[in-house]
């Protein structure tokens, strides 16, 4: 109460004694995205951060409600726009389980390659940009070649590159192009082959260590008490990820012992720690992906989709599924009243969670390592703001 | 802090510059655009075409399109009996077929729902404007890119006999584009 405290930005006074209160962002070229922070310093320690979300907020949840389940998935892949594949997999999961509707298995085994895919394609876009946050320009160049592979499978597959609006209830919305399973599996040989080259510019950099290494440590009670999850739950030592502990697609096959899923954890909790965790991670998903690919050679031949009814409705009632997304638990309440759009669609993004914890792993912190911080929180703030 | 000063940062540095100097002795992955243009698959959504004579103005695209970028506008015409006798039918003319590329999330349902083949998509993609009402494509506009949809490409050997095989000459396709300038003489 005794403290008295000083916004800058207006003529600033007696700077030695008092604490600074400082806005970073919404507009601000430490964050990525609109995320505010109001921070309060002592000097160069931070005393109190608290994140100040909705700067885009679109209201996705109010607009599920006037939309059928196609357009919905318009809107499910829009909210992470880095996990798009995904969240539409776990949209078509919500209805088809409320529908009590069996998924070819073609289908399951393609959207399991591609949710993968599409992981890789998450971890390498926030292994590129978070050296870029700490200030190591070229890793971004390296991750991008490597997106820009995997993009180029994704993009023959669905025709979209980011959105690819390629999930229908009851399956996929086209069957896989001829040559399309040989060209990711040389897409994957390549990125498996050159991750080496982008490991050495990263974990395996003295610099890069210095400014993440027991910086911004996340304890595993802060991680239960915040709902956080994803990578920055595991690499504090959470050992739980719903592709293991709650099987949906062809996860239980993969992650049963002997496959090639596993689940990747640190102990350390700082920024480090959870930099590798997301490397790791890129490896297993390629792991996952090949699987599935050698998989889907495998199998004979068979339907992607069901035939729907012309007007699709949901019977009455209520459901809640939760899907591994490359940020974290990524879940959808839906409870229908038998209409062909949901009465109430709620969503569970993680990145709300994980930015919630901002609050508590900032304070104590020097400024300088605030960007370092909120960097390897790994956030979409769309996923944020819904 | 202290281990890192002991080692120093030089050997991260030399190995950084050690790995870039490598990636410098290599082709340069990036295509230069608008020399080079890119080699995008039949199925990428750039632009949405429309085969004005299979449109019968049903209006499903344009109701099901999640944020109602699709205008038609259509009269009913009589059409006199073609037989002695006959009863004279009332068909539908399409007055007009507008798209708001500014508003369009290129979802591509109103080509899904469409139940006579008359939208499509194409991989053109060179249409940005400098005035944003210049993006709300008229149906001459939306006509001139049937010209450049490819056609779908052929299927995996996994996927079920009974479904239609993507053909160059099955009757309700469109004119594949004749592939302009994609392979330049060498």
């Amino acid at each position: 109460m005794t403290t008295r405290e000083l916004t800058v930005g207006v003529g600033a006074g007696e700077l030695a004694t008092a604490d600074m209160v400082l806005n970073i962002g919404p507009q601000h070229p430490a964050t990525h995205g609109v995320l505010r922070l109001r921070v309060t310093l002592d000097g160069e320690r931070i005393s109190r951060a608290e994140p100040i979300v909705g700067y885009m907020h679109r209201g996705a949840e109010k607009l599920f409600e006037v939309r059928d389940y196609r357009q919905i998935m318009v809107l499910a892949n829009r909210h992470d726009w880095l996990s798009a594949f995904s969240s539409e997999v776990g949209l078509a999961l919500t209805v088809e389980r409320m529908l009590g509707m069996e998924v070819p298995v073609r289908a399951t085994w393609t959207r399991t390659l591609l949710s993968e895919l599409n992981r890789v394609l998450n971890h390498l876009m926030f292994l590129g940009s978070y050296p870029l946050e700490l200030g190591a320009i070229t890793p971004i160049f390296y991750s991008f070649r490597e997106r820009e592979e995997l993009q180029t499978v994704m993009e023959e597959i669905s025709g979209g590159r980011m959105h690819y609006m390629f999930n229908r209830v009851g399956g996929l919305r086209e069957d896989i192009p001829a040559g399309w399973l040989q060209r990711v599996q040389a897409a994957i040989d390549g990125v498996r082959a050159r991750m080496p080259e982008l490991e050495s510019l990263l974990v395996g950099n003295e610099i890069l260590q210095a400014r993440t290494r027991g910086v911004g440590v996340l304890t595993a009670e802060a991680v239960a008490s915040y709902g956080v999850s994803g990578p920055i739950a595991r690499a504090s030592g959470l050992d739980v990820d719903l592709r293991r502990d709650q099987p949906y697609l062809a996860y239980d096959e993969l992650f049963a012992p002997g496959g090639p899923g596993r689940v990747v954890t640190r102990q350390a909790g700082d920024c480090l720690a959870r930099l590798e965790v997301l490397l790791e991670q890129t490896h297993v998903g390629l792991d996952l992906a090949q699987a599935c690919v050698e998989r889907l050679l495998a199998m004979p031949a068979g339907p992607v989709n069901l035939k729907l009814p012309k007007v699709l409705k949901v019977p009455e009632g209520s459901d809640y599924v939760a899907t591994e997304n490359p940020l974290g638990f990524n879940g959808y309440y839906l409870v229908s009243r038998g209409d062909k759009t949901p009465w109430r669609l709620a969503l569970r993004s993680a990145s709300f969670n994980n930015v919630a914890v901002l609050a508590e792993l900032l304070p104590g912190n020097l400024l300088a390592d605030m960007v370092a911080i909120l960097g390897s929180m790994f956030f979409v703030v769309g996923d944020i703001d819904k | 802090m202290t281990d890192q000063d002991k080692k120093g940062f030089v050997p991260g540095l030399l190995k950084g510059m050690g790995t870039t100097a490598r990636a410098m002795t290599r082709h340069a992955h990036t295509q230069e655009y608008p020399d080079v243009s890119p080699q995008l698959p039949p199925r990428s959504r750039g632009v949405i075409a429309l085969e004005e004579s299979n449109c019968t103005s049903c209006m499903l695209c344009a109701r099901e399109c999640p944020d109602w970028c699709i205008y038609i506008d259509s009269h009913k015409e009589t059409v006199p009996p073609t037989t002695e006798g006959g009863r004279e039918r009332k068909e539908n003319v399409l007055d007009r077929f507008a798209i708001d590329f500014s508003l369009c999330m290129y979802c591509g349902i109103c080509i899904e729902v469409c139940p006579f083949d008359a939208l499509f998509w194409s991989p053109e993609f060179e249409y940005a404007e400098t005035d944003i009402r210049d993006l709300l494509h008229e149906k001459d506009r939306l006509g001139q890119w049937m010209a450049t949809v490819p056609a779908p490409p052929a299927l995996d050997q996994g996927a079920p006999v009974d479904q239609p095989e993507p053909t160059e000459s099955a009757p309700s396709e469109p004119q594949p584009a004749q592939a302009p300038d994609e392979d330049p003489a060498p």
